[in-house]
């Protein structure tokens, strides 16, 4: 199938140059449309910008500038220019990319967020990136837990470059004015229950905890309890069909999310909003945060500001039981058919990113993982993590995480859909909208829906 | 006084009757027949309309923007500051551009395509007029959502997404345009039209020498509606522009929002783009208020 | 009897018309024609596409979530056009009521027709964010807990709210004209005979005005369905939980989002027929009201 299609690219002319030549573009698309429907889509594809490399990311603020820091050394190393172009998000990301892929003027790279990995390998429209590194690229030096993910039935389909999990940063003044232990953080929600009514009780805060609402953090809480989200291991194994929701760790989860929001220890910043997460942590409007790890260096400096002590601590489980997180963060997409005197600017922008001088400044100036072993050991003898605990926190909750299918991440085509269903629903449940139980029921029918 | 004056010239109203019964005494007996309460209640519907601006545009000059009193509405100090950070560093400039760009070009566009359609419909003598004039008006009811799939479709297949061609050529047609210009037309004496014809003059001559002299106003007016029109599009270049150095303004102010966020949600500098944005068509608004008004009126006939 | 059409040559006119009508056809009419039948195919991505006849409108009809957002778009367009109505009317009649600085009172009402929606979105989230809204305290000390990030019908509300505020100067514009239209002589024998301010709103402007405000009721209502994409966007993106799920957002979002280009068609072609049935509701209405009104 793959084949044939890229074998009729050689051969047939496609509509759309056909289209450009014919010149009067109104004429040509009076018969376009009148014409019959499926046979438009993209045959060829032409990069956005002719003289230079693009890349369409979603990271603002300071990992934006880490970025584009990057982004300027490559150029005056290699002479190769390249574009760094901010989009807001992963979803807009993800939405004009596809928009591209569909229209065939593309970037040369997509940071696409990890759940919506699936959905773009289903356009069946991006080459695996394994296609543009040397022979001799090191794809086994990546960590084990990462390359478990982005390698898609063994070969690796996107270049992971920005990977992180979820963690929980507190606010260390606000816990030593609440008389807590500013040492000792809260390690289950049942912990961050009690945290949280100490903190609001003594007048400290707002609320006592905040998080986007965003299904990440949802599947943290299922991973880190070892329950598989999906059926056929999140997906990973085959399509999967519902959504696990049956279990301790959902009931137990969305039981304490109530409870929270009903006694107002929760601030919801609203959907997908992480910048009003954080905005909320850093104005000490509620003392924790759940976000990823790459906003410990934004944590520090933004507490330093705001004048409080910060700490980060392992992600808070549903019940006793750790078994670890699930890797999230992004990597970068590739687009099929892309002229053949770009393929080699290419191949040395992703061997650039991944490279472990590379991967160590991207890691020091955000918090993301070094996801190169050798990025990693060379951070180790250098003393990095001792001299910097936030950092070794986050680390160590990879690296201590037990390898299970439920901390893969779920790879579902219909991701977008899924998360969405999942978010709203989360809001009913919590808001007090419907029963735990009955929500949990729309959602797992909601989630079967999309797999019909 | 016609109707429309009453309502555009309202300030050369109140001189002519203070000419007529001169004396800062009346001004005052006029306030007292208004009665202060009257004032009041205005006064105070108006701040309603207007503080949320207000409140932004302090709030552009401000540091962080963190503003969760009414006590912290004092200006701050970091206006020039904020300004250039949104329009050199984050690129704002660059939207503004886009959007100056593509209104201007939507406007010479729309203008042109209309007044010759009107001129058609109004000065010519052909048939199924009404039906043509139907055709262009049914249009109102076609806006971009009803048709976005197979029009994204269009204009990628025309090689266009990404460009200006894109966000202007679709919008060239206009069904408002054709009617405030057809109106405005049939209320232009017949007579004097006649009397141009009798002189031999041609179309084109026709149209520059004695249509566009005589139709000042509305083309302005028209003008005013189309560019804040243009300027306020969000969806259609949403979905067809998705490089982001293209982009126009409405969309850039999504994109200088995550821009601005350093952990924190930089809101002066959101308020700062959002300022940004509404002030074109505010100055327009200003300056050709009065010829705007008058369109308007035409529009409703 | 003097006639305007002066000129004669057929072709000299369908040249002038040829712009006009090309660019109608090929942007306006064929893809919406086309948006009706691609709402009979299943399109995959990049193109593909299989006749699923009625599937994509079969699903719409068993989809709670799209009730829902049809439910919450004609309650949202319901309340945008009477409480657009309300306010605009209230304000232009105390600026014509008025004898002194009519001018400035007017400029000062009108300007939120130049303001951008995506803006108003902006602006009203700072204003009335939950926890660093400046008008969140003020409202919480009333005893309201502004909490519309999670509250539905709270974030309906500022969104409604909104896009009133926007709409509200070009009411005014209309209205003022109306206004000024109604004979002196009517409203200074009302006047004389003692019939109080507002009575004589609602008595004697108000029904010479009425065909100005089925205008401004149909303009509102295009709006309120076509026009409010960007505060959806910009302040709730359709939650919490699809309380603000209007027909225009989810339309969005299912076709560039999720990209079903056949059931987004088929949305197209819902919201086109709703709004549509709506516009002929109001003409038979008012035709009703000029009949009995006279």
């Amino acid at each position: 199938m793959q084949e044939n299609s890229a074998a009729e690219r050689w051969t047939q002319p496609s509509r759309r140059s056909v289209l450009k030549m014919s010149g009067v573009g109104l004429a040509a698309g009076t018969s376009g449309i009148a014409g019959c429907v499926g046979t438009l889509g993209g045959n060829s594809v032409d990069p956005v910008n002719e003289d230079s490399l693009t890349l369409w990311h979603a990271m603002g603020g300071g990992l934006g500038e880490t970025l584009n820091k990057i982004g300027d050394e490559f150029e005056s190393e290699t002479g190769i220019s390249i574009e760094m172009e901010f989009q807001d998000s992963y979803e807009n990301v993800l939405t004009n990319f596809l928009g591209a892929l569909d229209s065939g003027k593309v970037p040369d790279f997509a940071q696409i967020d990890s759940l919506f990995a699936q959905q773009v390998l289903d356009t069946g429209s991006v080459e695996p990136v394994e296609n543009f590194l040397g022979s001799e690229f090191p794809i086994d030096d990546y960590l084990p837990n990462v390359t478990e993910f982005f390698a898609v039935d063994g070969t690796l389909q996107s270049l992971p470059f920005n990977n992180s999990n979820a963690i929980m940063y507190y606010n260390q003044s606000a816990f030593e004015a609440a008389g807590l232990d500013p040492d000792d953080p809260p390690a289950t929600v049942e912990e961050v229950y009690n945290a949280s009514q100490a903190l609001v009780d003594a007048g400290v805060v707002d609320a006592g905890i905040t998080w986007p609402n965003h299904v990440w953090f949802v599947e943290h809480w299922y991973s880190t309890a070892g329950q598989l989200m999906f059926d056929a291991k999140n997906g990973h194994d085959g399509e999967p069909t519902t959504l696990l929701t049956d279990n301790a760790t959902a009931e137990g989860l969305y039981e304490w999310w109530r409870r929270m929001a009903d006694e107002d220890l929760f601030i919801n910043p609203g959907i997908e909003a992480w910048g009003e997460a954080t905005s909320a942590f850093l104005n000490e409007n509620a003392a924790m945060l759940l976000t990823s790890t790459a906003f410990v260096a934004g944590a520090r400096s933004g507490a330093e500001d705001n004048g409080f002590a910060v700490d980060n601590a392992f992600y808070p489980t549903v019940g006793e039981d750790r078994v670890g997180p699930v890797i999230g963060g992004a990597s970068f997409f590739v687009p099929a058919d892309l002229p053949d005197d770009r393929r080699e600017d290419v191949g040395a922008f992703l061997e650039y990113m991944s490279s472990p001088a590379v991967q160590k400044q991207w890691h020091k100036g955000t918090g993301y993982y070094p996801i190169r072993q050798a990025a990693v050991d060379e951070l180790e003898s250098e003393g990095w993590f001792e001299e910097n605990p936030m950092f070794r926190t986050a680390m160590d909750q990879l690296t201590t995480a037990e390898s299970s299918p439920a901390t893969k991440r779920m790879l579902v085509g219909p991701a977008r859909q899924c998360q969405q269903i999942v978010q709203n629903t989360s809001v009913d449940i919590f808001n007090g909208t419907v029963g735990v139980e009955e929500g949990l029921g729309e959602m797992k029918a909601d989630v079967e829906s999309q797999f019909e | 006084m016609t109707l429309l004056e009453t309502l555009t010239d309202a300030p050369d109203r109140t001189a002519e009757y203070l000419r007529d019964r001169p004396g800062v005494a009346d001004l005052r007996d006029r306030l007292r027949e208004d009665g202060l309460a009257l004032h009041a209640l205005l006064a105070l519907s108006i701040l309603v309309l207007v503080a949320p601006v207000l409140v932004a545009t302090v709030v552009s000059t401000k540091e962080l923007g963190i503003v969760t009193s009414l006590a912290d509405l004092a200006p701050g100090s970091h206006a020039v500051a904020n300004y250039r950070r949104a329009l050199v560093d984050l690129e704002f400039g660059q939207f503004m551009l886009n959007s100056f760009v593509m209104s201007l070009a939507i406007v010479v566009g729309k203008l042109t395509v209309s007044v010759l359609a009107a001129l058609a419909i109004v000065y010519y003598r052909i048939p199924y007029k009404n039906a043509a004039f139907l055709f262009v008006l049914f249009t109102l009811l076609l806006p971009v959502p009803v048709r976005f799939v197979p029009l994204f479709r269009l204009v990628t297949d025309l090689g266009w997404d990404n460009t200006m061609l894109a966000i202007t050529v679709p919008y060239i047609a206009s069904a408002t345009t054709v009617f405030i210009l057809r109106q405005h037309f049939l209320s232009i004496p017949a007579s004097l039209v006649e009397n141009a014809k009798l002189d031999g003059v041609g179309p084109f001559e026709f149209l520059w020498h004695v249509l566009v002299p005589m139709s000042k106003g509305v083309l302005v007016g028209v003008s005013v509606i189309m560019f804040v029109y243009a300027w306020n599009q969000y969806l259609w270049p949403l979905v067809i522009i998705n490089d982001q150095s293209q982009q126009v303004v409405q969309v850039g102010l999504g994109l200088l929002r995550g821009q601005a966020q350093a952990g924190d949600v930089a809101w002066a500098l959101v308020m700062t783009g959002s300022m940004l944005t509404l002030l074109p068509p505010l100055v327009l608004l200003a300056l050709f208020r009065k010829p705007l008004l008058q369109t308007f009126t035409i529009q409703q006939k | 009897m003097a006639t305007r059409e002066v000129f004669e040559s057929r072709w000299e006119a369908v040249g002038l018309l040829v712009p006009t009508v090309i660019v109608s056809v090929v942007f306006l009419y064929l893809p919406a024609v086309r948006a009706v039948e691609l709402s009979f195919f299943e399109v995959g991505f990049g193109g593909t596409s299989t006749l699923v006849g009625i599937e994509n409108y079969r699903q719409l009809l068993a989809s709670g979530e799209y009730h829902a957002s049809v439910a919450v778009s004609v309650l949202f367009a319901l309340v945008v056009v009477v409480g657009v109505m309300a306010v605009s009317l209230f304000l232009t009649f105390l600026i014509h009521e008025v004898g002194v600085g009519q001018s400035l009172y007017l400029v000062a009402s009108i300007w939120p027709y130049a303001l951008p929606p995506a803006v108003a979105g902006l602006v009203f989230l700072f204003l009335a964010h939950p926890t660093l809204g400046v008008f969140t305290q003020p409202i919480e000390a009333l005893g309201v807990e502004v909490d519309w990030f999670s509250d539905g019908g709270q974030a309906l509300a500022v969104v409604t709210i909104a896009a009133i505020w926007k709409q509200v100067g070009y009411n005014v514009i209309f209205m003022i004209a109306a206004m000024n239209n109604v004979p002196k002589s009517l409203t200074e024998t009302a006047r004389l005979d003692g019939v109080g301010r507002l009575k004589r709103l609602v008595r004697v402007y108000v029904p010479i005005m009425s065909p100005t405000l089925f205008f401004l009721v149909i303009m509102n209502t295009i709006y309120a369905f076509f026009g409010t994409f960007a505060f959806v966007q910009v302040m709730t993106k359709g939650g919490p939980s699809g309380a603000t799920n209007i027909l225009i957002f989810d339309l969005y979002r299912t076709a560039f989002q999720f990209y079903e280009f056949g059931v987004a068609s088929a949305k197209s072609v819902v919201l086109f027929a709703v709004v549509g049935v709506l516009m002929y509701v109001q003409f038979r209405v008012t035709e009703e009201y000029a009949h009995y009104g006279g």
